[in-house]
């Protein structure tokens, strides 16, 4: 396997504050990698760098042979970094079909793609991931689990060579949820690779073969999900100290 | 859109274009044509310019709708825009005698540049800023030409006179069409759905490859050059300008309400707006008290306008909405506590 | 030197007339999010109430400047309560134009009711100063510099003293959670309006004791207003008696350069203000947005 996203170094300060501080890892290609860790870990503010959001302190991010820090978001999009938000940021105003058309119409490198090419191709993409039927409907009379996938939707549309994830289970209902491992399955088996936060350990365990762990704003562990998950520190910084040495003598 | 709103709208349309055939043909005929017709205003002085200031007020507002509808930045300065270029052709008309159809291209152009060079800062501004700052950059603009004396400072520019009301409304009726057609082709192409996404999310905007700086400041320098056009024809057709006269801080505000009041975002939207608003200002412009009263007519218009219809008349037409007791109920509730 | 002393001392002076139209204004701003465009018809509301009390009755304009803030005071809580809170929720287009709106109702019935004539309040210590060493200083701007110093603190210390002054660090904070808390939200709305308003009032009171007043000069007012508290950024009551000062000593000391002279005074107080802006968005001493209002 080859490494497709290497992050080397990055830091991120926020007025004297650092959220993130010297992030190393690397995500091979086609893998699917877990991005996880407690609350205020930084790992929000991690896709955040990458997307282009915010601009690195320090450190480099390199996709395939491109450094992707300093570069605007639009450009880091175009040269196939897809993303969600965990707070869904749809077009309010627009269809689902348009919203999905979005993402093909400019996420692309190099090519115009038309208003009309870019809805038919929506069409498509909408079908795959289960809301071809609500096409024509306005965003805004979509569900919240519907309101996610269309947010999939919307970055698939870009076809990107790295998708990010941002708790996109969170939410959901266990059938829904298996239902959203299932599309993750398909996309990474088209040879998108997916880098993805979430909590819910069955999705991670589920769908990951690695894991990486923030903490504080470090990387804490990152190895095989099932010997990360095992980690001590993991649980410890999980679940406070006293928990995991029940846990340890448990 | 479903199919009865699809007919409607057509339907629509095509009185429309049909009456604006009419009122663009009209002018042509002869007096005695006209007068057989029973319309003996058709050749009155008052008419063609109460029908040329229409047409300039649907660029106006057509134009704001660019960025302020679509894109979603309250500029409430585009007056500017306006007055720049009204001084712009004055400037080549009278000092330089440059023949006017020459400077009025000029127009477009120098309040485009003018637009680009104040939008690359500004536009990075959000919300209340933004609006303020180009508030204050109208503001400012027409202060400085009021004090520069090659631009005639005080005194203002006077042009050789044109006597010709045809040619004038013509050419603000074409300018008109222009701004409507250029707003129609905006929101069908690549370009007008990636200023709706700014105004809907800026953030997912950028992350889904839109080069969101670009795409405002085109927005801004478009709306520019739409203004900065009809300034240029204003200042022939007037003959003379002054700081007072092209850069009036009422009309930032009555452009805004003309798009909101027909419906903004919408290409039909600001047109609408700007024929019913300034028809009715039109129709209440007399002097004396009659006139304050008037201007409290129109901000009881302004309140009521933006409680109750915040949508805009169009939205009735698409037969989605319609006007209800229950619609003016939901238009509090969204939006009051 | 004493050219310089003079010219600070009145530019400080002026400031302090600033400070007072904006106190009002800013507070709006920072805790319901609406750049109000009645402020500047309000404070002509003052104005005007100070002058007919004075004209009419013969009341002292200082004593005026109280039934100006009561009166204000139920004027502002009633405009907020039965209109603006309508769209208080709306996009900022939205509060905009309703507010231009209702500026240009109240400016049109004043001109109905007081006609468009200048008036001027001048009681019998009008003209007369204080002097030391060449440089004067005129009594009537020396009362109003303090009052609208006096007035700035008494509403910080509202604000930071007071259970109302707490609901509103609350609402301005997070409007859900302060609702959350028990707060209630229209009514805290309203009262923050109706304080804004007051302020307007004595504001009002003061200019008309300085300046002639005419039913056109509201626009004036406002835009004064915009820039003071973008100068000094939102949020704060000290940031707002900053920018109020800064601009008056800008305003006066343009004036008195032959080189650019008295017809710049609008382009130098926008260029300013937007250069702020481009620069430091949250102002002079301004907070980040999402935070309470306080000193």
């Amino acid at each position: 396997m080859s490494t497709q996203l290497a992050l080397a170094g990055v830091t991120k300060n926020f007025g004297g504050v650092a959220a993130l501080s010297d992030v190393s890892f690397d995500v091979q290609a086609g893998e699917i990698l877990g991005l996880i860790g407690p609350n205020g870990a930084g790992k929000t503010t991690l896709l955040n760098c990458i997307s282009g959001v915010y601009r690195l302190d320090a450190g480099t991010i390199t996709l395939a042979d491109q450094e992707l820090q300093g570069r605007p978001a639009f450009q880091i999009a175009r040269l196939g970094i897809g993303r969600t938000f965990q707070v869904v940021k749809p077009f309010p105003s627009m269809t689902v079909r348009q919203n999905a058309a979005m993402g093909a119409m400019f996420g692309r490198e190099g090519k115009r793609t038309p208003p009309k090419q870019a809805m038919e191709e929506a069409d498509a993409v909408l079908a795959d991931i289960g809301l071809g039927k609500r096409a024509d409907v306005l965003v805004t009379s979509l569900t919240i689990p519907e309101r996610k996938r269309l947010e999939v939707a919307r970055a698939l549309a870009m076809r990107p060579i790295v998708l990010l994830l941002d708790e996109v289970m969170a939410g959901l209902t266990p059938n829904e949820v298996d239902e959203a491992l299932e599309v993750i399955r398909e996309v990474n088996g088209r040879g998108v690779t997916i880098v993805l936060i979430e909590h819910v350990m069955r999705v991670v365990v589920g769908v990951c073969q690695r894991a990486v762990v923030l903490h504080q704003g470090r990387v804490l562990v990152q190895g095989a999900t099932a010997e990360v998950l095992e980690d001590d520190r993991v649980i410890e910084a999980y679940l406070g100290e006293r928990y995991a040495k029940a846990h340890r003598r448990g | 859109m479903s199919e009865r709103a699809g007919l409607i709208r057509r339907v629509l349309l095509g009185v429309a274009a049909a009456i604006l055939t009419v009122v663009m043909v009209m002018p042509l005929t002869s007096t005695e044509t006209a007068q057989s017709w029973g319309l003996p205003l058709m050749t009155d002085k008052l008419w063609f310019r109460v029908a040329t200031t229409v047409a300039m007020f649907v660029v106006l507002s057509s134009a704001w709708n660019i960025i302020g509808g679509m894109t979603g930045y309250a500029a409430f300065g585009n007056v500017a825009f306006f007055g720049v270029g009204a001084y712009s052709t004055a400037f080549l008309v009278a000092n330089l005698h440059v023949p006017f159809a020459i400077a009025l291209l000029a127009a477009p152009g120098v309040a485009a540049l003018f637009a680009i060079a104040i939008g690359l800062p500004l536009l990075r501004l959000r919300g209340h800023y933004f609006a303020i700052a180009t508030l204050g950059v109208s503001v400012a603009v027409a202060e400085v030409v009021n004090n520069v004396e090659p631009l005639g400072g005080s005194n203002g520019i006077f042009l050789p006179i044109v006597r010709s009301d045809l040619l004038f409304f013509y050419l603000m009726a074409a300018t008109a069409i222009l701004a409507v057609a250029v707003s129609w082709l905006v929101l069908r192409t690549r370009f007008g759905y990636g200023l709706l996404a700014i105004r809907e999310n800026e953030e997912a905007a950028a992350v889904i490859g839109i080069n969101t700086t670009f795409y405002k400041v085109s927005a801004f320098a478009l709306a520019a050059a739409l203004t900065g056009l009809a300034g240029g024809v204003f200042a022939q057709w007037n003959v003379f300008i002054n700081a007072e006269n092209v850069f009036p801080v009422d009309y930032n505000v009555q452009m805004i309400l003309m798009a909101v009041l027909g419906g903004s975002g919408t290409a039909l939207g600001p047109v609408i707006g700007a024929v019913t608003l300034e028809a009715l200002i039109q129709a209440f412009a007399s002097g004396g008290e009659f006139a304050v009263w008037s201007q409290v007519g129109l901000g009881i218009l302004l309140a009521t306008t933006v409680i109750f219809v915040p949508r805009g008349i169009l939205d009735f037409f698409g037969g989605q909405s319609r006007l209800t007791v229950q619609y003016l109920r939901n238009s509090l509730r969204r939006t009051g506590v | 030197m004493s050219g310089l002393v003079q010219q600070l001392v009145l530019g400080l002076l002026l400031g302090g007339v600033y400070t007072g139209i904006a106190l009002g204004f800013g507070l709006v701003w920072g805790v319901l999010n609406i750049v109000n465009l009645t402020h500047g018809a309000l404070v002509l509301c003052g104005a005007y109430l100070t002058w007919w009390l004075f004209s009419s009755f013969g009341i002292d304009p200082f004593l005026g400047l109280l039934p100006a803030a009561g009166v204000l005071f139920v004027i502002g809580y009633a405009l907020q309560r039965l209109v603006i809170n309508r769209v208080i929720r709306a996009p900022l287009l939205f509060t905009f134009l309703l507010t231009f709106g209702v500026n240009l109702v109240i400016v049109n019935l004043l001109l109905l009711i007081f006609k468009a004539d200048f008036r001027s309040v001048t009681p019998h210590y009008a003209g007369s100063g204080l002097e030391a060493g060449g440089v004067t200083v005129p009594y009537i701007r020396l009362a109003a510099l303090s009052i609208s110093l006096l007035l700035a603190v008494g509403l910080a210390a509202v604000l930071n003293r007071t259970r109302v002054g707490a609901a509103i660090q609350a609402v301005a904070a997070d409007r859900e959670a302060a609702q959350l808390v028990g707060v209630d939200l229209a009514h805290t709305y309203a009262l923050t309006f109706a304080i804004g308003a007051a302020c307007a009032g004595v504001a009002g009171g003061l200019i008309s004791m300085i300046q002639s007043i005419t039913p056109g000069s509201s626009g004036q007012y406002t835009l004064t207003a915009f820039v003071v508290v973008i100068l000094g950024g939102l949020g704060r009551v000290s940031a707002t008696v900053v920018g109020g000062l800064i601009f008056g000593l800008v305003e006066i000391f343009a004036q008195s350069n032959s080189h650019i002279g008295a017809g710049y005074s609008n382009a130098i107080a926008f260029g300013l203000m937007v250069i702020v802006v481009s620069i430091r968005p949250r102002g002079l001493m301004g907070r980040l947005s999402g935070t309470a209002p306080g000193v």
